[in-house]
């Protein structure tokens, strides 16, 4: 019976494989505000899920080592898959999913159900914001495959300003959210994992640099496109701050 | 409380400086650098005024404005990198009020340098390892930012990208190092944690003590960070990024591998064989980073390869023990290399105008009348003089400044370096053309003298001021020693290298060995040109493997159908 919790959670919380239908469902969203919204929503129902799970004191030891091997091999392969997607809704997504993995990690290793809830959020809105994102450069230039037009930063400067922070806070740049979701993740589990989850933070940072790469060096080749208001980047600005502050407040403990 | 409140705003200037830049001053250009040089200048003076008040009255202290993460450790190490980052920042900044006057994002790319400046200051103040993670994190972003300062120029991008690839590998290790001692000794206050490591050195993780294992860890993440082979290919080649980026670099940022070896000095007492390894990582980088400087005919690239090599030794100053001298040789490469960078463009200038091509002999000896063939000492003279006298002299300048630490397996490889160095100055005025080889000899002794005597009493003194614990810089020395035998063998090798080296380039100088190779012996030669010339074939190497992953993970999405 609790398994089939943890598989039913592994869809919304995705891990692999069933982090293939998560994946699915949001990219057939059709505008790029609800599959930031579903970036957001899905990883809380998938905790609210957990939530009916076995303590997982209760789980023998074997399964618990089972789930860690499992969640550390998804984080492992979304990022892998990353460093190869230029175009930035997929890469997103390949992105969140191996962010996500983190938290299946600190709940094995025992951490309570509202802690992860902050925790993924910590990793959902960086990703929502660059979903948002994302359908606003499809609709103004006709897709989000980054690396065609390259140099999107001379002609749309406060999009690709907000673009480049929120890639940075997914990739557990410190001081944002994830960064700390990581820390606390890593400093909740044995010492053994440590060598199989540190590389997460190599390959966030090359799959980082390849997109940063496209978006912000050489020229722009793409038809003219107009800019996001101020109040958008405002509107984001805020997004990021409350991130922050509710990082810093949430792992006061740790801290 | 009056020193706290001032050592918290030592980071916090530059931090609300680049605030205010990035807030209100984005289109106005001279506004945004007055502001950005007066908090600059400012926090230069708070930290000189902290670094006397230290030095007249104050011992080291803690200050926690968030609690326990944002902590702040105000200790020697603390104060002095405080004011020599804070003063190579200030120049910095003075120098690109000009010189970035044309380029766009003006008072972006003086934010940025705030905000490195204030994160470098966090970093080598960091009481508790979260900080000291976040800050040595951000310090490897912000720098990505500033070298990618020109988005024109996708060279420009490349090579931010292959520092902050190597920047966010050199993490991993810190991480890790990080973690293991929260774990084992349950705190992240590094000043509770060096203290439980004095009371439990040997406790042990996967059969190793945990000293020892954190101090492979600590050590490989100063690698990255200080350019050491084969973590020094970015280095080289970040030239593309604006001058001033350049100088901060090379003469600040480069260091964090000296400055965490030093922070961590506690620990590496109890973590012999992880000096032993630094050592040797450091020898071999000196050497080829000086080895690839001399093939070098780009002279950004050059003081790059400089760089390598500089930090090299200082890394190998750690591996001996000589803890306070890295920081030292930290200090002073940085001014010299800072104006080095500043003053690289007035070089190219020159060479534009003088050609510095040296003149044909028959054109001396004909026109000229001067003598085509160089003046020089006698040989055995020379030879004396050149082998004896950098020993004389650095034997007795030790010995009267620290006479305890004399014998010390540490101080011995030091002097025979500063054997060595002082040997090559004296070979290389000897093999000079003047019409006066005595006096150009006497010249140059005199200036070795001053040199060394200088060196030597400011490096102890400063060793003191850093280290006032003589049983600690003690542990330091016995941590790095190893077995008599091994240590009088490998004096004997180094010094039989380097003599040799010494006679091969001398006779092959004197009596043109080496211009008739035959078949063989010149397929070897073009052969280790080759090697040499494609700087070993490391970024070659780092980009095939990096194209075999990228492959792999695109054949992944393919299967996974990218979802």
């Amino acid at each position: 019976m609790g398994l089939m919790w943890c598989v039913l959670a592994a869809a919304f919380l995705p891990l692999f494989p069933l982090s293939w239908l998560f994946n699915r469902a949001v990219a057939s969203l059709p505008v790029g505000a609800v599959q930031g919204g579903a970036a957001l929503l899905l990883p809380q129902l998938g905790l609210a899920l957990l939530h009916w799970a076995p303590a997982v004191q209760a789980w023998p030891r074997m399964e618990r080592e089972g789930g860690m091997v499992v969640a550390t091999v998804s984080a492992l392969l979304y990022a892998v898959r990353a460093l190869s997607a230029r175009d930035l809704g997929i890469w997103t997504r390949l992105v969140l999913s191996s962010g996500l993995a983190t938290i299946w990690l600190a709940w094995w290793a025992g951490t309570p159900i509202s802690a992860l809830r902050v925790m993924a959020l910590g990793w959902s809105l960086p990703a929502g914001v660059a979903l948002v994102l994302t359908g606003v450069l499809v609709r103004r230039a006709g897709g989000a495959y980054i690396g065609l037009q390259g140099g999107l930063v001379a002609v749309m400067p406060r999009m690709t300003t907000s673009l480049v922070i929120a890639v940075l806070a997914l990739t557990a740049t410190p001081v944002f959210s994830p960064f700390f979701a990581l820390w606390k993740g890593l400093g909740s589990v044995p010492v053994a994992w440590l060598p199989f989850w540190l590389p997460l933070l190599f390959l966030w940072g090359w799959a980082a640099g390849r997109l940063f790469q496209d978006l912000l060096f050489g020229d722009y080749r793409g038809e003219p496109v107009t800019d996001i208001g101020r109040a958008g980047v405002v509107l984001i600005a805020l997004v990021f701050v409350a991130s922050v502050a509710l990082s810093f407040a949430a792992n006061g403990g740790l801290l | 409380m009056a020193t706290g409140l001032l050592a918290i705003l030592v980071p916090a200037l530059p931090m609300i400086s680049a605030a205010i830049l990035l807030a209100f001053f984005r289109a106005s250009r001279r506004p945004a650098a007055r502001l950005s040089v007066a908090a600059m200048s400012v926090t230069l003076v708070l930290a000189l005024t902290l670094l006397v008040h230290h030095i007249l009255v104050g011992s080291a202290a803690q200050v926690e404005p968030l609690g326990s993460f944002g902590s702040l450790w105000i200790d020697p190490l603390s104060l002095v990198l405080w004011t020599f980052v804070s003063g190579i920042s200030l120049i910095v900044h003075i120098y690109s009020v000009r010189y970035m006057v044309e380029e766009p994002g003006y008072a972006r790319f003086f934010a940025l340098l705030d905000l490195m400046t204030a994160v470098i200051l966090v970093m080598v103040s960091a009481a508790d390892l979260l900080t000291l993670v976040v800050a040595w994190f951000l310090v490897g972003v912000l720098l990505y930012f500033l070298l990618g300062h020109d988005h024109r120029r996708a060279a420009a991008g490349r090579y931010a990208f292959w520092t902050q690839i190597t920047y966010r590998f050199g993490d991993l290790p810190l991480w890790f190092a990080a973690l293991i001692l929260i774990h084992t000794y349950h705190s992240v206050s590094l000043p509770v944690i060096f203290s439980r490591i004095q009371a439990a050195p040997h406790v042990q993780l996967w059969g190793m003590p945990v000293p020892e294992l954190t101090g492979f860890l600590l050590a490989t993440a100063a690698f990255a960070r200080s350019a050491q082979f084969p973590l020094h290919i970015w280095l080289p080649y970040t030239m593309d990024g604006p001058t001033p980026v350049s100088a901060l670099m090379h003469a600040g940022i480069v260091n964090a591998g000296g400055f965490l070896f030093n922070r961590f000095a506690p620990l590496f007492e109890h973590a012999g064989w992880a000096l032993h390894w630094a050592f040797g990582v450091g020898l071999a980088t000196a050497i080829i980073g000086s080895g690839l400087m001399l093939m070098q005919n780009d002279i950004k690239r050059s003081l790059g390869y400089s760089t390598m090599g500089q930090m090299g030794f200082m890394v190998m100053e750690c591996g001996l023990g000589a803890f306070s001298l890295a920081v030292f040789h930290l200090i002073a490469h940085g001014f010299f290399k800072a104006s080095l960078f500043l003053g690289a463009g007035d070089v190219i200038g020159d060479a534009r105008v003088h050609d510095g091509v040296p003149p044909d002999p028959i054109y001396t000896s004909v026109i000229e009348r001067r003598p085509a063939k160089p003046s020089r000492l006698p040989l055995l003279v020379a030879a004396s003089l050149t082998v004896l006298v950098p020993v004389v002299v650095l034997s007795l300048a030790h010995f009267f400044v620290a006479e305890h630490l004399f014998f010390e397996q540490g101080v011995v490889v030091l002097l025979f370096f500063g054997w060595v160095t002082g040997a090559q100055a004296l070979f290389a005025a000897h093999k000079m053309s003047r019409q006066d080889p005595w006096r150009l000899m006497l010249g140059i002794l005199a200036s070795f003298v001053v040199i060394v005597v200088g060196y030597t009493l400011i490096s102890h003194y400063f060793g003191n001021f850093l280290y006032p614990n003589e049983k600690m810089s003690l542990a330091l020395y016995n941590a790095a020693s190893i077995h008599r035998l091994s240590f009088d063998a490998l004096v004997l090798f180094l010094a039989a290298m380097f003599v040799g080296g010494w006679a091969l380039t001398f006779f092959a100088d004197s009596f043109e060995l080496g211009r008739d190779l035959g078949g063989r012996g010149r397929s070897v030669y073009l052969g280790i040109y080759a090697l040499l010339s494609r700087e070993l074939y490391v970024a070659d190497i780092y980009e095939r493997l990096g194209q075999i992953v990228v492959h792999g993970s695109r054949r992944l999405n393919v299967w996974l159908g990218w979802c």
